[in-house]
This record gives structure tokens, sequence and C-alpha cells, in this order.
């Protein structure tokens, strides 16, 4: 790897106007790659640096975000070369807290199982979801879900809106007389609060909002800089992906 | 018509197989083969899951190992609780002895025992008041610690920082002035190489260097060098090496 140019930490807040509270966000949400804090020695003691143009660029374009949305947007330029069905390495996908290969098969979700996967952006929304619930549901609730869902997100790539504020909710009820008992499984989306009556039990929810943005972010991480697709890359700068 | 989802409970000695229960709960010895989803599960004597552990609640109050993973919503640790793999969760508490091999993500994290991370703790709000010992970066929105041990972190990086013997406050009460007094005996320090902030108060800690915009030294400080851009100051029993504003 050819040198980089360096800039020390202080001097990429200075220039950039950001505070150490915005940089080490970014860096938690995964926004800054761990690859970039390079730490070094000088004289007066440990201080991290980063490759400069790479920082810039990234900080720059995280600033550009408007408000609150920052997050939420950034995503959505990721989110562009997801749709694009990104061909991510598979091993790197297995990585991932949500990817559960044998749940996608069950769900009907198709990864091609040779060095490279590929997913769109909507069935790694569906199998982060299935995955959450796993740990709370039964198959035939999984199903369920995954059937309720697609009402939702549909067949085609997501729009954001479409679960801006929605959130999963698993609910049971135990039927029981005439000496038999049985139970009731119940998947509710819904984008405000739910009342339900008072024997159905609140088993597990998630909030799909906040999972499209966590799926957006892993996948980001996934094909981190140097690997984003053509289609990005050419929108914005040309003949910056000849990496390797 | 439907599998129903199965509690199970250890309480003389037993082994679990992994898969998916409703409650798991552990008085006694057991162990859990292979990966473990559950809505709750409770560890009050000693327990082990050889695999991947996926739960809404955790609780130890006995003794549990974690060979994998560990991902849950909330995980309660009065006891002592040994996780080999990643800690992804949402609220961490930790009252009792926490180790974690890797690294811990969670939004908050409460540790009035001790904890000791191998890798980084990354947080939201990290509050503590026990002892806690990283090996690498503890990073948070805010922190927040009153040393009730010995607190080290390779490194502490955030927005605000708040670093505080109990009591400490600026106009204190008498309640506040006897736990001062006391702490000053059995309460503990902070070390960390670099303490990065925006808002930065520190008492009794030492640090190579402090780098942020506003920084406030409080008493028994011992800082190598503090690189301030808007505003400084040092209590005269603390000890400053050398200062520059940037």
């Amino acid at each position: 790897m050819e040198d980089e140019h360096l800039i020390s930490k202080k001097d990429v807040l200075e220039k950039m106007g950001i505070s150490y509270g915005q940089l080490y966000r970014w860096k938690r949400k995964g926004l800054i790659p761990e690859v970039w804090f390079i730490r070094r020695s000088t004289f007066t003691g440990q201080e991290t640096f980063f490759p400069e143009d790479k920082i810039v660029e990234r900080i720059e374009r995280i600033k550009n975000m408007k408000g609150e949305h920052a997050l939420d947007d950034l995503a959505d330029v990721i989110s562009e070369h997801v749709n694009a069905k990104i061909q991510i390495a598979f091993g790197k996908l297995k990585h991932l807290g949500w990817f559960d290969e044998d749940l996608g098969k069950a769900a009907g979700i198709v990864i091609v199982e040779n060095e490279d996967g590929t997913l769109s952006l909507r069935d790694a929304l569906r199998l982060a979801v299935l995955k959450k619930l796993r740990r709370s549901a039964r198959s035939e609730e999984i199903d369920l879900a995954s059937r309720t869902l697609d009402g939702v997100i549909g067949k085609e790539d997501i729009d954001p809106s479409v679960v801006d504020g929605k959130t999963l909710y698993l609910l049971r009820k135990q039927l029981s007389g005439g000496g038999i008992s049985a139970e009731i499984s119940v998947i509710i989306i819904s984008g405000g609060e739910i009342i339900v009556d008072p024997e159905l039990r609140r088993i597990d929810s998630v909030d799909l909002a906040g999972m499209l943005q966590q799926v957006k972010l892993d996948l980001a991480a996934c094909c981190a800089p140097g690997q984003t697709t053509k289609k990005s890359s050419v929108n914005q700068e040309e003949g910056r992906n000849e990496h390797e | 018509m439907s599998e129903e989802k199965k509690s199970v409970s250890v309480t003389g000695a037993g082994v679990i197989t992994g898969g998916s229960y409703s409650r798991v709960s552990i008085s006694g010895a057991g162990k859990i083969v292979g990966d473990v989803y559950a809505e709750n599960l409770t560890m009050s004597g000693a327990g082990r899951v050889s695999g991947h552990c996926e739960v809404v609640l955790l609780t130890v109050s006995g003794t549990g190992t974690f060979d994998k993973d560990v991902i849950a919503d909330e995980m309660k640790v009065s006891g002592v609780a040994k996780v080999n793999g990643q800690v992804k969760v949402k609220e961490l508490k930790c009252s009792g002895t926490f180790k974690a091999a890797e690294s811990i993500s969670s939004e908050y994290v409460k540790v009035s025992g001790m904890l000791h991370v191998s890798g980084d703790v990354e947080a939201e709000i990290f509050r503590a008041s026990g002892g806690f010992d990283v090996g690498g970066l503890l990073s948070a929105d805010r922190i927040e610690i009153h040393p009730g041990g010995r607190c080290r972190a390779q490194e502490i990086g955030g927005a605000k920082i708040d670093i505080r013997r109990y009591g400490s406050r600026e106009r204190a009460g008498l309640l506040d002035s006897l736990l001062r007094a006391l702490s000053s005996s059995w309460g503990g320090d902070v070390e960390a190489a670099l303490i990065e902030g925006d808002e930065i108060y520190l008492e009794n800690t030492r640090a190579d260097v402090v780098r942020g915009k506003q920084i406030q030294i409080g008493p028994d400080c011992k800082i190598g060098l503090i690189e301030y851009s808007e505003s400084l100051k040092i209590h005269d029993d603390s000890e400053v090496q050398k200062q520059n504003k940037i």
C-alpha cells in the first residue's frame, strides 16, 4: 500500500469543525472504519492519525446530511449500492450478527452460496427482523412474521418511509374451554402505540425503522470504502475504484 | 398443531441441549450445549453456554460462562459472568464481576461492581461507581465515573466526561462532605493513557494526555500533557506537566 498523507485527530477536528463527541459517535456507529485510526508515537505521546483524503471526504459526507436525519440519509447513500445487489463476500456476511443462513432458507431468502453472496436490502431487513424474533418466537410464528412483513416491505426495494416509526409485535393468547387448551399467535405491525386486550401477552417487539438503519450500517461496514460499488463511485467521483 | 416453546430448569446438575426456549433457569450446575435462544435466561447456580446466547433478559446472579457471543436486551450481572465472545446488549448492569474477553457494545452501561474487558467498551451512556479495567477504548457520549475501585482504560473518549469522587459537587451538603471524607480513604482512582472529550472534568485521575475543548482539572490529578481548544482550569492540588492551547 502506498503511503497516504496523514492528518492528526486534533487537526481533523479543527479543519472540519467537529467535536470529539461527534467523532467518537461516528466511530461507534461504524461510519468511520477502525482501520483508518492509525496510532503513532509523537514527541507529545501517542496520537491518532487518519488518511487525510479519506477522512475529509467521509466527514464531509456525514456533515452534509441534515440534522437528526443524518444517519438515515447516510444510510440511504449507502443503500443505493445495497439495492444495486452488491456482492458481499459470503464470509463477511456470515459475521453479521443477524445473518443466519438456515433462517434465510426457511424464509425463502436466496443467498448465492459462492464466494460472493448477494443480498438485497429488503431481504436483509427481513432476515434481521426474523433473527431477532428467533429468540422468542416459535418457527410458525417466524413464518407468520415473515409473511406479515412481506405486506409492508413488499417485493420491491424498500423506501425507508414504509417502515418509519413502525414496530412489529408478537402477541400470544391462551384459549381454553371444553377441556381443550390452545394458544394463538398474533403478529401486528403498527405505526403507533397498540392497545390490546389484557389476555394478549406481548412476547416480543422489533423496531423496524431502527432495524433497517442497523442493517444498512452493517452492510455499509461490510462493503467499506474501497469496496464501494461502481454505481455509487461513478456518481460521485470517477475512476477511484481501482483498489488492490 | 404447533411446536410449543418449552421452559427448562436445572436445579441439580444437568445438561441442556441448545435451541429455542421460553425460559431457562439454572439454579444448580448446568450446561447448555449449543446455541440458545430464549426470552429469559437466569443463572443463579453455575451455568455455562457453549454456543451463542441470544435472549431478551439475561440474569447472572451465580456464575455464568458464555463461550461465544451474548446478545440481549438486558443483561444483569450480580454474580460472576464471563463472556468469551462479543457482548451486544442494550442495557448492561453489573453489580458483580463481569469479564469480557472481547468487546462490549451496549446503549447503557452501569457498573457498580467490577468490569474487566480485554477489548473496547462502546456505549451511549457509561456510568461507573465500581471499578473497571478496559484494555482498549472506552467510548460513550456521556461518561460518568465515581471511582469505587481501580478504574483503568487504555483510552477514554466521548462528548462529556465527568470523573469525580462521591459527594464531590459544587455545593456540597453535610452528607456529601462526609462521603467525600470517607471516599478519600476507600475510593479509587482512574488511570488512562489518553482522555479525549469536548467537556472534561477530572478528579483523582492519572493520565498521560488529556485533550478537549473545555477542560477542568479538579483535585488530586496527575496529568502529563493537556491540549485544549477553549478553556482550561486546574485545581491547586493537581499536577500538570505541560499544557498547550491549540
